[in-house]
């Protein structure tokens, strides 16, 4: 604590480094957004190229988010209000993706669906994910699964189960009380967790590159079309990749911030 | 009735132990007992949501151990009240109408009449959050009602509210038992409570049931140290209130007020009891002369033990009065207590 006229120097040193950090931060997207003129973005974005990348990262985006629910919402649950056997191992296993970095998970699931009798067999049924956009999907679901299952795993935990406790004495089931009462009050943490999977998803691009790999106009998802433009020397194409990129970031963030306050990720 | 048999319940470091009970249909029964006795698992027990090692609970003639929550027709009202904060006043109450087959004339009818009798008709569109303590309470009640269980279990509903409430909110839930007719258990750990709702009580300690009966049975007849220790409200007394006198005993006492019931108990606190040689002239109202029947050490107090005709009274004094007023057993010695120090009930 400092009087007044006593002017603390932690404090000075403190909020000079987080100033420093900001404009660090916000340096870099200025960097990226000034690099192009306005229209010469307009244009780019207008190309067939990046129109393909748009559509392609929204759809493998929104799909792989829905399986992210899926999914997560019967794990969160049970790792929240159930005791069983292995839990703390399961709890930690399915924090494991988080701290892999996606290279590696990439490398992991080419071989599971590459090489493996199993991922033949799949590919033999006509599921293919080597190389195709379906591999994209797996790509963004594995790698950012671990977001919505926490974030949904602190909700409920979050959620008192005497609410269940009173629907269930009211007449419904536990099924029944889930749904009507524990789901509708995990609503913001969803919501948070489904923003935040599929911001994720969209810019998910390590895992999607080994998996799916990078080819023009087939799986070229919009960081898959910055990396290409990039090393090609497309500069524009890059930028308008990258804008769209720091637009749908920093749109998600707000929302998160806004409805996630209570949801912890790490 | 409600009953339950050799109940016994096994939780990560908890345990109760062959838990007897057996309430009455339509009767209020109050469970008090000290914090972790276990009386909040024996109600979440009772309405099926913690798993019973083995015993029976029977409701109404009929074995409900193995049904799950939802077919038991026991509701429950946490201290919490679990109002579910997604929906308004009046979607929490006609919640468990969803699930069952109530005739429409019929919940309509019984709505209002809850709406009516706790008087939250006009905070019927209102969200959770907008609500006071003891509005949260109502609708909690209303909700545990609209399904017409058959019997409401009730984990401390007072203990979350004003103090200054409670006498008001205690008659408005003796009225709602009243006219409800739905059997009441209530947990509290408030001896007022007990006395002024239930028609019968259990004390709980460390997951067994150390004594059931009436409020008499436990407050003057304690089984046990621990049930006599916790009670600790000792000169309770069943009286008949004429006018504004208490008879109790063929003693006379009076309250300095009159009563709203003909009949009920009054209780005095010990230390509240002032013990004399000669009487003197004060605001004291009551006055009696009686023989000293015993002396118990209490660490700080000696209590005395006054015989008055009939009626024991027990007196907590200092060390320095017992030796001053020469109190030994048999000796005769004058008793008085202001009517202020009589709670009536």
């Amino acid at each position: 604590m400092s009087n007044r006229g006593n002017v603390s120097k932690i404090k000075i040193v403190s909020i000079f480094f987080s100033l420093l950090l900001a404009l660090f931060i916000l340096v870099q997207i200025i960097c990226v957004v000034t690099h192009t003129t306005l229209p010469a973005l307009i244009t780019s974005v207008c190309s067939k190229e990046i129109r393909f990348a748009i559509e392609l990262s929204l759809i493998t985006s929104l799909i792989s988010t829905i399986l992210c629910i899926i999914i997560s919402i019967p794990t969160a649950y049970a790792l929240a209000r159930y005791d069983f056997f292995g839990k703390s191992l399961i709890n930690t296993i399915l924090d494991a993706p988080l701290a892999l970095p996606p290279l590696v998970a990439g490398v992991g699931l080419l071989i599971l669906f590459g090489t493996t009798p199993f991922g033949k067999a799949l590919a033999e049924a006509g599921i293919v994910f080597v190389f195709t956009p379906l591999g994209i999907v797996v790509a963004q679901f594995f790698v950012n699964v671990p977001f919505m299952f926490r974030i949904l795993r602190g909700t409920f935990q979050g959620i008192n189960p005497r609410y269940e406790h009173v629907a269930q004495t009211l007449g419904c089931t536990d099924t029944q009380a889930f749904r009507y009462v524990t789901l509708p009050m995990a609503k913001n943490g969803l919501l948070a967790g489904s923003i935040i999977t599929w911001s994720k998803g969209i810019g998910e691009f390590g895992a999607a590159l080994m998996l799916a790999g990078a080819t023009r106009m087939k799986t070229e998802t919009l960081p898959i079309s910055l990396y290409l433009n990039m090393s090609c020397g497309e500069l524009n194409l890059a930028i308008a990749a990258a804008t769209i990129l720091i637009i749908i970031s920093l749109g998600s963030l707000f929302i998160f911030e806004r409805y996630g306050g209570f949801a912890r990720v790490f | 009735m409600i009953k339950t048999e050799n109940f016994n319940i096994s939780l990560p470091g908890f345990n109760l132990h062959d838990i007897n009970l057996s309430i009455e249909e339509g009767g209020f029964f109050v469970l008090m007992g000290p914090t972790g006795a276990g009386k909040t698992v024996l109600l979440e027990a009772m309405a099926g949501l913690v798993p019973v090692k083995s015993g029976r609970i029977i409701v109404e003639g009929k074995d409900v151990t193995r049904l799950p929550p939802e077919k038991r027709g026991i509701s429950i009202v946490y201290q919490d009240y679990a109002l579910f904060p997604h929906l308004t006043v009046i979607e929490n109450i006609k919640y468990g109408l969803h699930f069952h087959k109530v005739d429409r004339k019929e919940a309509k009818e019984r709505l209002d009449r809850l709406l009516h009798d706790l008087d939250i008709g006009n905070i019927a569109q209102r969200f959770p959050a907008n609500l006071s303590g003891g509005e949260l309470q109502r609708v909690a009640l209303a909700r545990a009602l609209m399904i017409d269980p058959r019997v409401l279990l009730l984990d401390e509903p007072l203990s979350a509210l004003d103090p200054r409430f409670k006498e008001e909110i205690r008659s408005g839930l003796k009225r709602l038992h009243r006219v409800s007719r739905v059997t009441f258990l209530m947990v509290t750990h408030d001896f007022v409570d007990a006395l002024s709702l239930a028609n019968r009580v259990a004390v709980m300690n460390e997951g067994k049931i150390a004594q059931t009966g009436s409020i008499e049975d436990i407050f003057q007849r304690p089984i046990s140290k621990f049930v006599a220790d916790f009670v600790g409200m000792k000169n309770l007394f069943p009286a008949i209130f004429s006018g504004s006198r208490a008879i109790i005993d063929n003693l006379k006492i009076e309250l300095g007020r009159i009563p709203a019931n003909s009949h009920g108990y009054i209780a005095i606190r010990p230390e509240d009891i002032v013990l004399s040689k000669e009487p003197f002239t004060s605001s004291m109202r009551n006055l009696f002369r009686g023989i000293v029947s015993g002396i118990f050490d209490r660490g700080f107090y000696y209590e005395v033990h006054i015989r008055v005709r009939e009626a024991t009274f027990i007196s907590l004094i200092t060390k320095k009065s017992l030796f001053e007023l020469g109190v030994r057993e048999g000796v005769e010695i004058l008793i008085s207590f202001k009517s202020t120090a009589i709670h009536s009930f």
